[in-house]
């Protein structure tokens, strides 16, 4: 996620902006905060160029609204396994077959042009995502009726279990302006809602929120947020050095001593992103190469010297990771005791990975590389142009593989290409990181990366590897059936894990980092190891919109 | 005046063939728009569900299934009703109103920075090819040295001197935001506060060029016979440089200056990328980021019609200008 988007950012800039700011952070020193108001905090999102007007919470350019202006029934907060933070609704119960979902709503709510908002507000937002395909992005097939003021019922054909989250993270919005709009085409230049923030104003270079005074939660310390374009994340590394932005999402140079450096600053890491090498795993659906044999994907595993890679690539600020893709730390209670490596070697493992390509029929070569049927045991990893820590990573496991027998070879694309690649399925490997679902449930992660994908040539969603297992394919339909809270579904949950930990169709790297830089001599309330209510990303709207009414004023 | 009717006639050719380039470039490019504006959702930390996909590519009607050649007719038809269609990384804003909204910043900023280099670059040019030997020589490599830097690594050297250390400048920005863009004195102050650095740097940038060009042609100039001619009848030093070498030796940097001018679109990405200035290079370089084959096109257009236009300018007028072409004509 964030890494990404720092990857990107102005790679043709690179070597010169990053000697930059190595200059830049030795000589600052304990000077100003000073950007401006001391109850404005300045954002940057990582947006690349100016800002074209876009308030539509449901179109995907809109440049914000989310959260601050636009609420949803509840919050999911991805960081930590707790219960949805009510917003809009208070309570909610699914039946026991998980076909009905009743919600309470708050009451008392107003939309900020003084309107109540009712029950009809709610079942009027999701009638029209579900009439306007366009804007169906939680596949919405339901139907929401409302009981009375405050209490709304959603009806599913099918259990619904886990679309639930997707649905009660949806931007509620009022009837009474957007029913004569085309939600999938208006921009909604003057946004209402009942959000803690209204919109103060818009400019290309940068736009505005103020602090709604009514707002029903009472009216937050922080009374506007501005948010800036600037030409990616370097510029905001830079902007950070000056002082003149309060918080970033994105990696500075020297990012562990941010302290020293800028002593308004801190920088807070979270890990979420689970960095991975891609394969185009299925010989059966298509895919070529040594890779299909999952010995070889294992032997890779076992290859990599995850501790220099972590120092090399991602200046330590990954994390380790479980090869079952549930999130570690935060997701650790969904693996089972059958797992017997529940997180990755951090060490090498040469005498495994030779064991387990030997039994699979390799055969070590006269150059060192091992050979199956005359086939040597050459891999080319795909890999964005200026990603550059992706590119370290690369190189470092090719120096690390070939001590295992492997050759593993780089081969760099554009941002464009590598998705074609990888959409279309002509890649071996590709380094790539997988991304959570609306909940902090690992469900998420294996219905989206590991539900049989589509043969090599058709274009592939999610599940670009190409992965086919009924077991796990199984498994995946059974837990949509059980409530979140069954405990049946923890044998489901073994019985995926079994079988990716043994295919490995994404071979697990480390758990990526997500830095946040942000002004602490300016504002209180930041999220912490011991207060983690948010995923602290500033790109990540529903996140940022807690953390805004949690934060306070330093002085 | 069929000499005009030719020329106008060799660029319309060359404007229909830019366009068809123009409409085949970008379908060249791998992928498509719908996996990129999805890829950026996630990296936002959206949750991209299949649903999620569905929705989108119905949105942007990612697959086109028309013909080629009908999508060309169209494409050649809309251009010439000046209609550019939907920038789908800005979606649902038309490409027009994304361009007009940065173009003034990339036509003022690079415009006056190249009308600045090049009139400093011409007259010092002149004036030191006037007294060659001396030591005034020592501009050109002083200059060339400059031209020849990278251009970020000037770019970021300056900012790092004067914006960073001495201060004098913001670093980042076309304005201070908190002022309303408007024809008030606070924001043109404002924007020529942040747009000098940017400006400084492409005047230090290209003034090279232009100094060494006509310091060559000056000296080639001096040689002669109607500058021995003009000292002969005893013409004042002043006028001879003016009036006689000076106005002989600028004809070539004037044809250069049209050309420089139809670039100034495509030559404003780097500057503003690293100074965070909102103009057109910036929208170029997301446009070809996100497979926004709309926006491309359209800037692609204006490049195209600059350039064209800047050459046609050049090619009418050059007949003007220079009485010797008009002679033979």
């Amino acid at each position: 996620m964030s890494l990404q988007l720092r990857r990107r950012s102005a790679a043709a800039l690179l070597a010169g902006a990053a000697a930059l700011g190595m200059l830049a952070t030795g000589c600052s020193s304990g000077g100003s905060g000073g950007s401006g108001d001391p109850s404005t905090l300045i954002a940057y999102t990582g947006q690349a160029g100016d800002y074209q007007i876009n308030f539509n919470p449901f179109s995907p350019t809109r440049i914000g609204a989310l959260g601050t202006i636009y609420e949803s029934l509840f919050f999911y907060n991805k960081a930590e396994v707790t219960e949805p933070v009510p917003l809009l609704g208070t309570e909610q119960a699914w039946n026991e077959d998980g076909t009905e979902l009743s919600v309470t709503l708050r009451e008392g709510v107003e939309w900020s042009d003084g309107e109540a908002f009712t029950a009809d507000d709610v079942a009027f937002t999701f009638g029209m995502i579900k009439a306007n395909p366009a804007i169906n992005n939680g596949g919405f097939d339901g139907e929401v009726v409302a009981v009375d003021d405050t209490h709304v019922t959603f009806t599913f054909a099918a259990p619904a279990f886990v679309k639930g989250p997707d649905f009660m993270s949806t931007p509620i919005v009022p009837e009474h302006l957007w029913k004569d709009v085309n939600p999938a085409e208006d921009v909604n230049e003057e946004p209402v809602g009942t959000g803690a923030y209204l919109l103060d104003d818009f400019k290309p270079q940068a736009f505005t929120y103020k602090a709604n005074p009514d707002y029903w939660g009472g009216e937050p310390a922080v009374k506007q947020i501005r948010f800036l374009a600037l030409s990616g994340n370097q510029a905001g590394a830079d902007a950070i050095a000056a002082g003149t932005i309060d918080w970033q999402t994105g990696p500075i140079p020297d990012v562990q001593n941010t302290n020293e450096n800028f002593p308004n600053y801190n920088a807070y890491t979270q890990w979420q992103n689970q960095m991975v090498l891609s394969t185009c795993s299925s010989a059966e659906q298509g895919c070529e190469g040594p890779q299909t044999d999952p010995a070889v994907r294992r032997a890779l595993y076992y290859a990599m010297d995850r501790t220099q890679l972590n120092s090399l690539a991602f200046m330590d600020t990954a994390s380790e990771m479980s090869p079952t893709f549930a999130l570690t730390p935060s997701q650790d209670e969904y693996v089972g005791a059958s797992v017997t490596e529940p997180k990755v070697p951090m060490e090498p493992n040469l005498t495994e990975a030779a064991s387990i390509l030997e039994g699979a029929g390799w055969a070590k070569g006269d150059d060192g590389i091992y050979a199956k049927d005359g086939e040597r045991l050459s891999l080319t990893v795909e890999v964005v142009t200026g990603w550059t820590d992706y590119i370290t990573a690369v190189d470092t496991i090719a120096s690390q593989a070939k001590e295992a027998g492997i050759e593993v070879k780089a081969a760099q694309s554009s941002w464009n290409e590598w998705t074609e690649k990888k959409g279309s399925g002509t890649f071996q490997l590709a380094i790539d990181s997988l991304w959570q679902g609306p909940a902090p449930d690992p469900y998420y992660v294996y219905n989206y990366f590991f539900t049989t994908g589509v043969p090599v040539g058709e274009t592939a969603g999610n599940n670009y590897s190409r992965y086919a297992n009924p077991v796990v394919d199984d498994a995946i339909a059974q837990l949509a059936l059980l409530s979140p809270d069954d405990p049946a579904r923890q044998a489901q949950f073994d019985a995926i894990h079994t079988e990716i930990v043994r295919d490995m169709p994404f071979i697990p790297i480390l758990t990526g980092g997500t830095t946040s830089v942000w002004n602490t001599a300016k504002f209180t309330g930041w999220p912490s190891d011991d207060d983690l209510y948010a995923f602290p990303a500033v790109w990540s709207a529903w996140d940022a919109a807690e953390i805004f009414k949690h934060l306070e004023p330093a002085s | 005046m069929s000499y005009f009717l030719r020329k106008i006639g060799f660029y319309a050719i060359a404007l229909w063939a830019a366009l068809t380039l123009n409409f085949a470039i970008p379908r060249m490019l791998p992928g498509n728009p719908v996996d990129i504006l999805l890829a950026k959702l996630q990296q936002r930390g959206g949750a991209v569900s299949p649903e999620t996909r569905k929705a989108y590519a119905l949105l942007l009607g990612g697959d086109d299934s028309r013909p080629l050649w009908t999508q060309y007719w169209d494409y050649l038809g809309n251009m010439f009703r000046g209609d550019l269609g939907v920038s789908v990384s800005y979606y649902p804003a038309p490409v027009s109103e994304v361009i007009s909204q940065s173009i003034p910043w990339t036509v003022v900023l690079v415009g006056l920075s190249t009308i600045i280099a090049a009139v400093l670059g011409v007259a010092l040019g002149a004036f030191v090819g006037w007294k060659p030997g001396t030591w005034l020589d020592s501009l050109i490599p002083a200059t060339t040295l400059l031209a020849a830097v990278p251009y970020f690594w000037l770019a970021l050297l300056l900012t790092y001197l004067l914006a960073r250390v001495l201060g004098w400048f913001p670093m980042q920005g076309g304005y201070d935001v908190v002022l309303t863009p408007g024809w008030n004195w606070e924001f043109i102050a404002s924007a020529i506060q942040y747009g000098f650095l940017p400006a400084l740097t492409i005047v230090l940038a290209s003034i090279g060029g232009w100094l060494l060009g006509m310091r060559n042609m000056m000296v080639s100039t001096l040689s002669e016979d109607y500058i021995l001619t003009a000292e002969a009848k005893g013409l004042t030093p002043r006028k001879i440089l003016r009036s006689y070498a000076s106005r002989n030796a600028v004809l070539p940097s004037v044809a250069g200056f049209a050309l420089s001018l139809g670039f100034v679109v495509t030559g404003s990405v780097i500057t503003e990328q690293v100074f965070s200035y909102p103009g057109i290079g910036n929208r170029l370089l997301g446009a070809v980021q996100n497979n926004d084959y709309a926006l491309m096109q359209g800037v692609f257009l204006f490049i195209t019609l600059a350039v064209l236009g800047a050459n046609l300018v050049v090619d009418l007028l050059y007949g003007v200008i220079d009485p010797r072409t008009r002679a033979r004509n």
